[in-house]
């Protein structure tokens, strides 16, 4: 499943992504731009999503994904991977440190900016993979 | 989200004749009912503050009197969360930055009207010591408190509040003190909106639009701006100047009478010149057309609206070859960006830095012209050739009416626009560049171009395709996405 959260429209790095995952034989449901989180939660009910990408690129990221693996887990879906990239925060700020506040808000994977689809559809199956031999994610 | 237009706009029959004058009162009061702040609001008392204003601070009046000079000026963006922080911002701007333009953006939950969460923002920006919003929710502050931005400068103000839900914000930012609205219906609704109906994101602006001629009639002659920018990604000229034809004929049905348009730079020096032309020319062919004889239109050139790097000597080159862009192309206005743009909002520092950079490259540029090039005129004509079948396509089929014809257009497909987030576009027309670096038409969906105008269009992309030796398809579209932000090492390696 793949969207962009909040209030945010841009849309453009989400469809690359959603088109080079069906590329790579994913089946891809796309909730597009203004994706309120408690969307993504609903269309992972309805369509049995394995994973979750998530974009943002407008700053407010940090506001929006507060309590995102949270609404997840209530919803009994413990186990979904849920992957988040984009430009995150307000400002330049240090990646390590980003991700780190990220990775603590539940996310599985964070991406930097300027993340290339081959980079997330690489970890993607490498997750997947990992998943099949019991672990979270891979190493 | 809320943003359709209100239950009471059902009793005005959607055209893009004006909004009849009882309708638009009854309007105005449940559109100020919708936030407390909105009870702030006193038409009268707004009139006597900008009538107080001196003409160096009231952007219809600047604008004119640059268009008149043959200046360029320069114009940030730049918000964030907390009126402390804007304030400084402004400051900043104004006088470290030397804009001509002083800018205020809104942040997101306010564009999208989401007012409650704006205000949670404010309390967590303060809490943090930094801002968690990407602009100033200035609804939440309210008229009276946001014009102590107005008075902290000494530069017209404009508003930067990009989404098609412009009706509570646009009377607050007006009773502030601002005098200048960037957002058009079209434009917006179709490039930051994703359920939005084409029809109300219309009816949202006109209502706006209708704000702006009842100052106008008050004496007060405010700057309304159509973004025709759009989606930001590899818009072609002619894509754009369609959007700013129609969006200028609806505002000008509203009573608006200085409407700027604003193109995205394509980075290519001759397309944007000729486009900046073409643009002022044919938004004037069509106002003249419907009878619209008196609305002045400046074009604004913006800094490259994609994706950007992320080095910082890459982004600087990009910073002042877009002030050489607009200043050569004689645009009225800049709206510039700094090296921060791939890591998102910039500091004011930054910010600042940006616009210094811009001023220089336009002092440079001095009264460099490029009119007279053949290549100049040809690109100028090949825009009119691709803008005229659209735009006479969206009329006829409103039968003469723009906004009929806009929705028509758009449900047909024949008003398309690229890499749209809104699901009532078909977002079939896919644009990439070509081998000289000009922005073309790789697919046109199902917009009505003649046949001998794409054939030059996919000759120039089938050079480009040949040249870096990829099949000539969609690849090229998402390439062009990424072209202008990837590293020096992989556009330019080290000869030999």
């Amino acid at each position: 499943m793949t969207g962009v959260i909040g209030a945010d429209t841009h849309i453009v790095g989400n469809r690359i992504l959603s088109m080079a995952l069906e590329e790579a034989g994913f089946e891809v449901i796309a909730l597009g731009a203004i994706t309120p989180a408690e969307d993504f939660v609903k269309a992972a009910i309805e369509t049995d999503a394995d994973a979750v990408m998530v974009s943002s690129l407008y700053g407010q990221g940090e506001l929006d994904c507060r309590g995102f693996r949270d609404l997840f887990i209530e919803a009994g879906l413990d186990d979904i991977l849920i992957y988040v990239g984009g430009n995150l925060v307000v400002g330049k700020q240090d990646w390590p440190d980003v991700e780190r506040r990220f990775l603590a808000m539940g996310f599985d994977r964070a991406f930097p900016p300027n993340t290339r689809t081959d980079d997330v559809v690489e970890k993607l199956n490498a997750d997947f993979a990992a998943r099949a031999e019991g672990q979270r994610i891979a190493e | 989200m809320s943003g359709a237009a209100p239950a009471e706009a059902a009793r005005w029959p959607f055209s893009a004749a004006p909004i009849p004058d009882d309708a638009f009162a009854a309007m105005q009061r449940a559109n100020l009912a919708r936030w407390p702040t909105g009870a702030e609001v006193d038409l009268e008392e707004a009139f006597d503050f900008h009538r107080s204003l001196p003409s160096h601070k009231n952007l219809a009046a600047v604008m004119r009197r640059a268009d008149a000079e043959g200046r360029c000026l320069t114009q940030p963006r730049g918000g964030f969360g907390t009126l402390e922080l804007q304030l400084a911002l402004m400051r900043q701007l104004d006088r470290e930055g030397l804009a001509d333009i002083v800018p205020t953006t809104t942040d997101s939950y306010t564009r999208n009207e989401q007012w409650d969460r704006a205000e949670a923002g404010i309390a967590e920006s303060e809490a943090a010591g930094r801002s968690m919003l990407n602009g100033f929710p200035m609804v939440c502050y309210g008229p009276k408190t946001t014009r102590r931005l107005i008075e902290a400068i000494d530069k017209p103000a404009i508003v930067l509040s990009g989404t098609s839900m412009p009706r509570l914000t646009g009377e607050i930012g007006f009773a502030a003190g601002f005098t200048g609205y960037l957002g058009s219906g079209l434009a917006y609704t179709t490039s930051y909106t994703k359920d939005l109906s084409i029809e109300d994101g219309l009816r949202n602006y006109q209502y706006l639009d209708r704000l702006t001629a009842v100052y106008q009639a008050a004496g007060i002659e405010l700057h309304r701006r159509q973004p025709g920018f759009l989606t930001g990604t590899n818009i072609p000229p002619c894509i754009a100047i369609v959007t700013c034809i129609i969006d200028a004929l609806l505002a000008a049905g509203q009573g608006v009478r200085n409407y700027g348009l604003e193109l995205g730079q394509t980075l290519h020096l001759v397309q944007d010149a000729a486009a900046i032309h073409a643009c002022r020319e044919l938004v004037q062919e069509y106002l003249q057309r419907a009878g619209h004889h008196d609305v002045f239109t400046p074009v604004t050139s913006l800094h490259w609206m994609g994706a950007w790097p992320y080095d910082d000597a890459q982004a600087a080159a990009l910073v002042a070859y877009g002030g050489t862009l607009a200043a050569v192309a004689g645009a009225v206005s800049v709206t510039t960006k700094s090296t921060h743009e791939a890591y998102g909002i910039p500091t004011p520092e930054a910010n600042a830095h940006g616009l210094r950079a811009t001023r220089m490259a336009i002092y440079l540029a001095r009264r460099i012209r490029l009119d007279t090039l053949p290549d100049f005129q040809q690109e100028k004509d090949l825009i009119g050739r691709e803008v005229r079948p659209i735009v006479d396509k969206v009329l006829e089929i409103g039968d003469g009416d723009a906004a009929i014809g806009t929705v028509r257009a758009c449900e047909a497909g024949l008003l398309d626009i690229p890499w749209s987030p809104n699901r009532q576009i078909k977002s079939r027309v896919l644009p990439a560049r070509d081998a000289d670096g000009c922005l073309r038409i790789l697919e046109p969906g199902d917009m009505p171009f003649p046949k001998d105008v794409l054939a030059v269009h996919e000759e120039q992309l089938r050079r480009r395709a040949e040249r870096d030796k990829v099949d000539f398809g969609r690849d090229l579209a998402v390439s062009s996405v990424y072209e202008i932000s990837e590293t020096l090492e992989t556009l330019m390696p080290p000869a030999g």
